[in-house]
């Protein structure tokens, strides 16, 4: 199972852990319909099992729904600026999709993976915010996540936008400047070019993976479909040859079974995990933009206070009595400065640190889902090849003897 | 090669004959488009090599087109009552398939055996219509496919109208009887039951080898199309997680080229066969069309000569001067039924010594095509195991160290 793995690295989600050492074990499971008609949605049964004093331990069961891991995520992203927030799956678009048995699974899997992600880093799982969504009973949690429409609700694409009204403000405080107001830092120019390429690769190669599993369910199917075929033709002819039709056709149906079983072990076990590669880059591009909006503010107030100093030395020279609220404002917006390089000094010592973390748990991570891919080819393929080689004796008898 | 393996069966073509042993060798080769636009066609190189007294040996080449083809085939059904006409492939309805590189290998293929089963047969290779075949030159040729429109060129469905038309013309003549007029033979009435039912299972399983044989394309460039973006992905990471990511790349699309190859093998080897077969059963149901046609021929003359006979007996009795006609009238009749009497027992005869060779020929020729079957699956199936197997160690390594 890929979970388990996935979050081994750094979580302390082994049960073989000694009761002494902290350790915060969190289950999504048994998804449940909720609810009529458009109404209806499905909830999760939230499982924690830990020993850290924050929490009501030993073990605490919440009831959660999709919603409520969204308040989770966007809580996170806004307070912690810098971290690669872990990714959600997707809203489900189609409807008649959202209550499929596969699309439950597989989401089910992917909260999973975000709540264990969020629960192993050693800064998320310190917050409040993750505490309360692995105990607050469903009213506080409802209750949390209608306040926070309007304020925090803010998606990666929202972030861009301002990242834009931002930028587009600096352009106008920034007077005739014509150089654009980024980082030059080359280290970081290049990670964020990577990133960028990445996710075009990323993408390709995801829509590709789910292709195969499509073609190997067609192959599938098409393989029953001449099995029946095979097996009507051979109990029409009755003899040695209507014998080796029928196994030939029975092998076909054993054989379909087979190339259905992969396609879904490639959907769970490699099409998701790159997937879920593409979401993890998505919110690194959202750090990014956080980060570039960070500096800007930290620019455009360094500017502002210049210009403020520049007010206050006039000020002063003619002793003017709007003398000393300038000095207050100035002083305030050398706070607000500082404040500013602070926060923003943070996102880029934050950032060192995940990407090193992306990097490793990427390897990991896509080590694993394409030596499951090429594990699954494998035995796949030889259990085809076993098969049709069982069956070789036999029609080799048909093909030399006379009926 | 799968023409040589049918051919072998009671053919002389095998050029291990001692050249004293009578032999006759055909070959469908070089096609060639000629002509442009609308008139354009195909024509093909016939190479006969035989020491046969009635043939131009030892080598003989003449150019021929399909409906040359057609012709031969429409002669020999004619002539041959009976006997099992080897099948034609179909005519190409789609435009734009009818010069396509796999459809004209396909058709010669086809018209190679086609030529082969005629020339083997100890019946039809006597036939003064194969040595037009074989050695006219082309206008004289060209004359005889003229010729042949109207009078002779029936094909198999306009056989079955003449069929229903004589069933119907029989009902009428035999007045009150409500039996219909078919043979009463068991043993008949099994076969015909059997190739009816053959005919609908070989429809089917030849249309489910067809689709097998486009998923199995599909596949194949699906995992093409993947190579590709993982090949890219692993470029853009470059470094040891994107070697194995080139690497698994460039291995899908050697396997995706496997697949094409597969798909081919499965089309000439495998589906082409099939369809060769339930063109053969449709043969046989021509040739049982002929056999109903002949048997109520002989019926419906035997009622008539019944009827004359009561009429000459009438005339005798009464002792008309027209008794001397009628006397020669019945004599015909009686003459025509004899003859007819024999066409239908020939048929008959005919028929049962070609159902052995084609329940023969069927058994060798189907043994093999699903053994090329099975060997083909297997042998793709290894390949891609071995494919994949040879990647897992470099997998495996990614996907336990840290990059």
């Amino acid at each position: 199972m890929i979970t388990p793995q996935r979050s081994s690295s750094g979580s302390s989600q082994s049960p073989r852990s000694p009761s002494s050492q902290p350790f915060l074990s969190v289950s999504v499971t048994d998804p449940a319909k909720m609810g009529n008609g458009v109404q209806a949605y499905i909830s999760y049964k939230v499982i924690t099992k830990t020993n850290l004093p924050e929490y009501q331990g030993p073990e605490k069961i919440v009831i959660r729904r999709y919603s409520d891991f969204v308040w989770l995520r966007d809580r996170l992203f806004e307070k912690y600026k810098g971290i690669f927030i872990p990714p959600l799956p997707e809203k489900s678009t189609v409807e008649k999709f959202r209550f499929s048995a596969e699309f439950i699974e597989m989401r089910r899997q992917a909260l999973d993976i975000f709540v264990n992600r969020i629960a192993s880093h050693h800064e998320l799982q310190q917050s409040d915010e993750l505490r309360t969504f692995l105990q607050a009973d469903e009213q506080t949690m409802e209750r949390a996540r209608f306040q926070d429409t309007g304020i925090f609700k803010k998606k990666p694409a929202d972030l861009m936008q301002i990242f834009k009204d931002v930028q587009s403000k600096v352009s106008d405080v920034v007077l005739g400047k014509e150089k654009p107001v980024e980082e030059s830092n080359p280290e970081y120019e290049k990670l964020k070019h990577y990133i960028f390429e990445l996710e075009n690769h990323l993408a390709e190669a995801q829509k590709h993976a789910y292709r195969l599993v499509k073609r190997h369910r067609e192959l599938g199917q098409s393989l029953s479909d001449f099995g029946t075929a095979v097996k009507l033709l051979g109990a029409c002819e009755g003899n040695t040859l209507g014998k080796a039709f029928s196994e030939l056709g029975a092998k076909s149906e054993v054989l379909s079974i087979k190339l259905q079983k992969e396609s879904y072990h490639l959907l769970m076990n490699f099409e998701e995990p790159l997937k879920d590669y593409v979401r993890a880059v998505q919110s690194i591009k959202a750090t990014i933009a956080e980060r570039a909006n960070a500096f800007r503010q930290q620019f455009e107030l360094a500017e502002t206070v210049k210009l403020k100093e520049i007010d206050l030395n006039k000020l002063r020279l003619t002793r003017s009595e709007k003398m000393v609220d300038a000095e207050h404002e100035y002083e305030e917006l050398k706070e607000d400065s500082e404040e500013a390089i602070r926060r923003f000094e943070m996102i880029v010592r934050l950032m060192n640190e995940e990407i090193v973390r992306f990097q490793e748990q990427k390897t990991l991570d896509m080590g694993l889902a394409f030596h499951e891919f090429a594990k699954g080819q494998a035995r796949l393929a030889n259990g085809i090849a076993d098969a049709w080689r069982s069956l070789l004796p036999k029609l080799e008898a048909c093909s030399s003897s006379q009926h």
